[in-house]
């Protein structure tokens, strides 16, 4: 007995309540992200736009008129000297990433496994207060430590052994680097280490496994996208970095952020080769965030 | 039962881009499209920097002057303030390439005055940077030596009204080196035993210059083989440098981590006034010769307060006082005589005739030969 008159019984495009309840779940959301939103747009978007507008203009000096476009900015990259500047950068970066792993490891590991729990949270904010000072008052405080009369020297000598020198080369850069982004890496590590299954360890060690081999074989896998991510982090960090090469690099330490700046503010006033560098740069962070979200957000579950 | 799917306009619609990737790829492209259009003169054509802004300005209170790093102390600016009633506010600069940078990329909007070097003086003036001074309006400009009444980077004196002029030498301590220094050859001589124990100024033209000065060639040389010869000489030199750096070497050699510096004379004696052990020597062959002008810019948003301050320094006894305190030299001729005779005889500070002679000015160069010393100049500081 389906009384089958066919009633419309779709409910007839009603635009006006619809459009409004859209616009009300929109509020939400956009009070929110709004003033970030905007934030971003103004200061980040916009102006990363602009520089990839005057990198387009070959050759391009303060005061000229922006008419030609072209690629010759980028194709004058790919001269020997510049290309050495981008693998002295790309090195520093590298070395730094596996300085501050190393140093940074031991750390959060005891931190997270072996300090008492009452003392986690102090420890790991005692870490990270360096952070609270400016970046350039700690490069100028390596200075006072490294320089051949400084704090480090005079405590080798008082010991009856040779001084160093190091200030002005590549070691006090490395130096200065890694003590620069050590607090990143050892946050991020804690973060993975923390996550980490103990009962995980106490069955390779009910299964017979030393503890070096418990820690090759159980917690490195285990926190191989913690690793990943502080190293990437740290990587990207000190790709970009300025104040420390400035500061500490001396004269034979150019890095791409060091040229950028010559090229903007220096004698060469070559805003166009500064734009095109700055946007290889970009470019260089772009692909390690990209690989820090394929490789550092995985679930410890996840791997097979 | 009919049971027609219910069709609410949302977000099926293909007309617009409603999916978050859609919309964000939307409104990714016309926010790109919208700025690379509108900024097509913008960003680096701003040297036609609107001055109708500059003089709707009416802040008869400020005056914000652009200078190098030793030229003004606090005791000069509350005189100046004592006497006009204008509060100065001084930003400071290390090269006369970041000026300028700043000026032409619009950030320099607030100064009325600036202090730019000789050579960065004509190029500015050609540039269409500066206003032309209206010397009605100037008093004492015939106290000033003959020679910065009509200089060769601004003849007239047009636009500009010198300020300080110096050399460039070397600071060192004699005890530290152990032996005394004159000049550039020391470096070469002994280039082996220096390691990373010399600073050189991070000026092209400086640093270029001087080592072509020494070989015997011009300061302003564009001559591409001298250039050459004189890039390698600092190649050669490089193990030796320890930095490129114009402001913050007093500490380094001050306590014995540098053995020299090379060094304006204005940051030198003022260095050697508070550590005596420390010396400042003028190059044998000659340096070079330095004079900073006082310019008021076309965007100046001041330029009352401007006059009151050139005005002010050209009065004999604040430019006596001020040599006294900051040991640069005066081109005020008046202002020199009433000098102490100690300040009169410092032969660092006022070198003897015979010594200015061998010392030559630094001017602006073609752009090929800009371009040329840019290149030596990277690729020295890049290797």
């Amino acid at each position: 007995m389906s009384t089958s008159t066919p009633t419309p019984s779709v409910v007839p495009a009603k635009t006006s309540p619809g459009w409004q309840r859209k616009l009300g779940h929109l509020v939400g959301p956009l009070v929110l992200l709004g003033p970030p939103g905007v934030w971003l747009l103004l200061l980040l978007v916009v102006p990363t736009l602009l520089i990839l507008q005057l990198s387009l203009i070959p050759g391009i000096r303060p005061g000229q008129p922006m008419d030609s476009f072209g690629l010759g900015n980028y194709l004058n990259i790919f001269q020997p000297v510049y290309l050495q500047v981008i693998w002295r950068s790309v090195f520093f970066a590298l070395g730094s990433t596996v300085l501050t792993l190393l140093l940074g490891f031991p750390v959060a590991y005891w931190i997270a496994l072996m300090a008492p729990k009452r003392w986690q949270n102090l420890l790991l904010v005692s870490f990270v207060l360096p952070l609270w000072t400016s970046s350039l008052l700690r490069a100028y405080a390596w200075i006072t430590i490294l320089r051949p009369t400084g704090v480090l020297n005079s405590f080798l000598s008082t010991l009856g052994l040779p001084t160093l020198d190091l200030l002005n080369r590549s070691g006090a850069v490395f130096i200065g680097m890694s003590y620069s982004f050590l607090p990143y890496m050892v946050l991020v590590l804690y973060a993975s280490l923390e996550k980490l299954d103990r009962r995980l360890l106490e069955a390779a060690a009910d299964l017979g496994a030393s503890a070096p081999q418990t820690f090759w074989k159980v917690t490195v896998p285990q926190t191989l996208p913690g690793i990943a991510a502080g190293c990437l982090l740290v990587f990207i960090a000190s790709l970009g970095d300025f104040v420390v090469p400035e500061l500490l690099g001396g004269a034979s330490s150019m890095t791409v952020s060091r040229l950028i700046y010559n090229q903007f503010l220096g004698a060469t006033r070559n805003w166009g080769l500064g734009s095109s560098l700055s946007m290889v740069l970009i470019l260089a962070v772009s692909i390690s965030i990209a690989l820090l979200i394929r490789y550092g957000d995985r679930d410890p579950e996840n791997f097979s | 039962m009919n049971t027609r799917k219910p069709r609410f306009y949302l977000g099926r619609s293909p007309r617009i881009a409603s999916t978050r990737r859609g919309f964000l790829q939307l409104s990714a492209a016309a926010l790109s499209g919208a700025v690379l259009s509108n900024c097509a003169r913008n960003l680096a054509d701003v040297s036609s920097e609107d001055s109708t802004s500059g003089s709707a300005a009416a802040d008869g209170g400020t005056l914000n002057v652009y200078s190098w790093a030793n030229y003004s102390d606090q005791e000069l600016l509350d005189s100046f303030q004592a006497k006009t009633g204008i509060e100065v506010v001084v930003d400071t600069y290390d090269s006369n390439e970041t000026m300028l940078a700043k000026m032409q990329a619009g950030g320099g909007s607030a100064y009325s005055i600036i202090y730019p070097s000789d050579y960065m003086v004509t190029q500015m003036i050609e540039s269409d940077m500066l206003t032309p001074l209206d010397k009605s309006r100037l008093v004492g400009l015939e106290n000033l030596r003959a020679q910065w009444q009509d200089p060769v980077y601004d003849p007239g004196s047009a636009h500009s009204v010198a300020a300080t002029w110096g050399t460039t030498g070397f600071v060192y301590n004699p005890d530290n080196l152990g032996t005394t220094l004159t000049g550039w050859d020391y470096f070469w001589e002994n280039g082996g035993s220096l390691n990373r124990q010399i600073t050189l100024l991070n000026d092209v033209r400086e640093v270029m210059g001087g080592v072509l000065h020494s070989l015997g060639y011009s300061y302003n040389s564009e001559d591409p083989a001298e250039l050459e010869e004189a890039y390698n000489r600092l190649v050669e030199l490089k193990p030796a440098i320890a930095n490129f750096i114009t402001n913050g070497w007093e500490d380094q050699v001050s306590s014995g981590d540098v053995l020299v510096s090379m060094a304006y004379s204005v940051d030198a004696l003022s260095l050697v006034e508070e550590n005596p052990d420390m010396e400042y020597v003028i190059p044998e062959t000659g340096s070079s010769l330095w004079t900073d002008a006082m310019v008021i810019p076309k965007s100046a948003p001041n330029p009352d307060a401007a006059y009151e301050w050139l005005n002010f320094l050209l009065v004999p006894e604040n430019a006596a006082s001020l040599v006294g305190r900051l040991k640069f030299a005066t081109p005020n001729e008046v202002a020199y005589d009433q000098l102490s005779d100690e300040l009169k005889a410092d032969t660092k500070l006022f070198p003897p005739q015979d010594l200015l002679d061998r010392c030559e000015g630094i001017a602006p160069v073609s752009e090929e030969a800009t371009e040329l010393y840019d290149q030596y100049w990277t690729q020295l500081t890049s290797t």
